[in-house]
């Protein structure tokens, strides 16, 4: 009895000290992230896109649709429309601000599904080995070689195809889903190499040994002992595909796959564009949206190799 | 060793190439509404004439050369093979073999095979420029930036590179053709030559190309270069910490000789290598930048074949993209293999 009560009690500091440890780590990694300059700007400039993204209506006043356009149409910049408007009458201030929240979401989403899927198939490939470690890694090397970005332009239509046009799942619209869904499924390859790799070196230890003679089963190695230390390289790897994410909903929305009653910036491009926008010289039309997606990506791209330097120094002499 | 090397490279791409046709032709056949539908539209007909149809289209076929039920145990295999030669996935790669892609609906039933190879060229004259200057610009600006690490000149390619990767390609040609089209009014807006034109001379012809070519192609050449330098500066300083980079430094060799005849050959094999690999991802810079000039090549089509849905088009160039890009792939690697022996394992 009271030798369970002595074992729980153990079990219980043992959790503080892990929790005292790994705060400590966080405080570390803290102070060196604000060493590196790039990858504080990187934030601060994600910071501010993100109150864009969470709070539009108070910075710029609610939606404007079409019926609901404040100009004239193709007004330069002036001080009640500081970004001019669009061929609609349409503020272009307004709709790069609350783009801000789609193009972020559609990001956000895509990246969680691509590193999710990632993650487990470099996990279970490298830490099983063998036949599955072979096949595993033959359909990865697929999706690396192949273009995915066509094969994305392909899925999209079938997949929406199949979903039913202007239907919702979970209160997400349909377009915007399969958007979300194709860029998971096609991009998650690269991160998979990452993880598998050191997945590998990982099973070598000691302490892997240990769990497996004290009983552990794979499932249990896999989640306590090898994902928390394959942590370091995934965070700092979705950083780094949500860039990548944010970039290719740009791309697609672009050619025609985007949501026009939700635009998202790769959405207004593709208005700009059909609308003949850069042949008339709306510089400000096509500008704003664009600057917005390069400030994003960079900022996501500094603060992931910032992170990679901090949390991965051993790899940080490939760069 | 190193015929066993090669064997295995090309068995790889073509097992690749299955796995394109088979991902394709499920793709596709997945599609809500059967073909017989489309191609009979809007016109009434008995069942029994519908049924012919399916027949004569091979419909009724199986779809692949396994029969697999699927009930509430879960999915069998009951035959294998249910009938090699008549099943619709064994159809379709022989109809392939001969190079027929199929119809398309937009362009009113032409060949898919045929409008592809009546727009490659374009692509191809875009791209092989914009990729040439591209490789050069691009190299030249990561070798200089790795050779410098850590100096101002590394620190302003750097951040130039990484400002140019993180623009979506298509915006860059939009900001261009705003300047220098729209507003310069130095080069046409779209399209590959002056609509209407009467050319006195084929000089002339080529000279109206090539002031339509310069736009789109110094878009694609910035889009790249950003990707190329910084895969050049990271090639560069891996090589650097070389120890015949170390022993060259000690024999007491000037730095450009060390830059030139033993840092440069080394770090152009993975650099080289690493562009092949990146074709992939270029491809969708491709598909954009033609449709923000209206480049008559593969990629409008692609954009115009998503837009009206030709999804004989859309499966057509997908086939003929992937393909191009395993191809391309495995040059890639049977050259650092002739060139690079270590990799031969």
């Amino acid at each position: 009895m009271t030798g369970e009560v002595a074992a729980q009690v153990f079990t219980r500091r043992a959790r503080g000290e892990r929790w005292r440890i790994r705060a400590r780590q966080l405080r570390g990694i803290l102070r060196q992230f604000a060493r590196q300059r790039s990858g504080v700007l990187g934030v601060l400039i994600i910071a501010l896109f993100t109150i864009c993204a969470l709070v539009p209506d108070l910075l710029v006043g609610p939606f404007e649709s079409v019926t609901r356009a404040s100009g004239e149409k193709f007004d330069s910049p002036s001080p009640t429309h500081i970004l001019g408007t669009d061929e609609l009458g349409r503020d272009v201030l307004n709709l790069v601000v609350h783009g801000a929240r789609i193009s972020m979401a559609i990001g956000l989403m895509a990246t969680i599904i691509t590193v999710a899927i990632g993650a487990v198939i470099g996990i279970v490939a490298g830490f099983n080995g063998g036949r599955l470690d072979t096949i595993l890694m033959r359909i990865t090397d697929f999706f690396l070689i192949l273009p995915t970005f066509v094969l994305a332009l392909v899925l999209a239509p079938v997949l929406r195809e199949l979903l039913g046009e202007g239907s919702e799942f979970f209160g997400i619209r349909v377009t915007l889903l399969v958007i979300i869904v194709v860029i998971g499924i096609t991009s998650w390859a690269s991160t998979a190499r990452i993880i598998r790799s050191q997945t590998l070196s990982i099973r070598e230890r000691a302490y892997i040994d240990r769990a497996r003679a004290i009983g552990a089963s794979s499932g249990h190695i896999m989640r306590r002992h090898i994902l928390p230390n394959v942590l370091s390289l995934i965070v700092a790897n979705t950083v780094l595909v949500f860039a990548g994410s944010v970039l290719t909903e740009t791309t697609l929305s672009f050619v025609g796959l985007g949501d026009q009653l939700a635009p998202s910036w790769g959405q207004i491009l593709a208005f700009a564009q059909s609308s003949g926008a850069p042949g008339i010289g709306a510089w400000w039309y096509t500008a704003s949206p664009g600057i917005a997606i390069v400030l994003v990506v960079l900022s996501f791209t500094l603060v992931g190799h910032a992170l990679d330097s901090i949390l991965n120094p051993k790899l940080a002499g490939r760069r | 060793m190193g015929s066993r090397f090669f064997a295995r490279r090309l068995g790889q791409a073509i097992l690749t190439i299955l796995f394109v046709l088979v991902v394709n032709f499920i793709l596709f056949r997945s599609l809500p509404g059967s073909p017989e539908r489309i191609l009979l539209r809007g016109t009434r007909i008995s069942a029994q004439a519908l049924e012919n149809q399916r027949d004569k289209w091979g419909l009724n076929d199986p779809l692949l050369p396994i029969d697999l039920r699927i009930d509430d145990q879960g999915i069998r295999l009951v035959d294998f093979p249910a009938s090699l030669t008549d099943n619709q996935l064994v159809a379709y790669v022989e109809s392939l073999a001969q190079l027929d892609l199929g119809l398309s609906f937009q362009f009113r039933g032409r060949a898919v095979a045929d409008v592809i190879s009546e727009k490659l060229p374009p692509t191809l004259l875009l791209f092989g420029i914009g990729e040439a200057i591209a490789i050069v610009i691009g190299f030249g600006l990561g070798a200089l930036a790795g050779w410098r690490r850590g100096r101002p000149s590394d620190y302003v390619g750097t951040s130039v590179s990484l400002v140019l990767y993180s623009m979506p390609y298509f915006w860059l040609g939009m900001i261009l053709l705003i300047i220098f089209a729209a507003t310069l009014r130095w080069f046409p807006t779209t399209g590959m030559v002056t609509p209407g034109a009467d050319f006195a001379s084929p000089v002339e012809h080529v000279i109206d190309v090539a002031r339509h070519l310069v736009l789109p192609a110094t878009t694609v050449a910035l889009g790249l270069i950003g990707q190329y330098s910084l895969l050049m500066r990271s090639a560069v300083t891996e090589v650097l910490a070389e120890d015949y980079v170390q022993t060259a430094r000690a024999k007491g060799l000037k730095g450009d000789r060390i830059l030139r005849d033993h840092v440069l050959p080394n770090a152009m094999l993975p650099a080289v290598t690493l562009v092949a690999i990146n074709l992939g991802y270029i491809v969708a810079g491709a598909i954009t930048v033609e449709q923000v000039f209206s480049w008559p090549g593969l990629g409008t089509l692609t954009v115009d074949a998503l837009r009206t849905r030709d999804y004989p088009m859309m499966s057509g160039v997908f086939l003929v993209l992937s393909i191009s890009v395993v191809l391309a792939n495995l040059v890639a690697d049977m050259i650092y293999g002739v060139l690079d022996p270590r990799v031969r394992t």
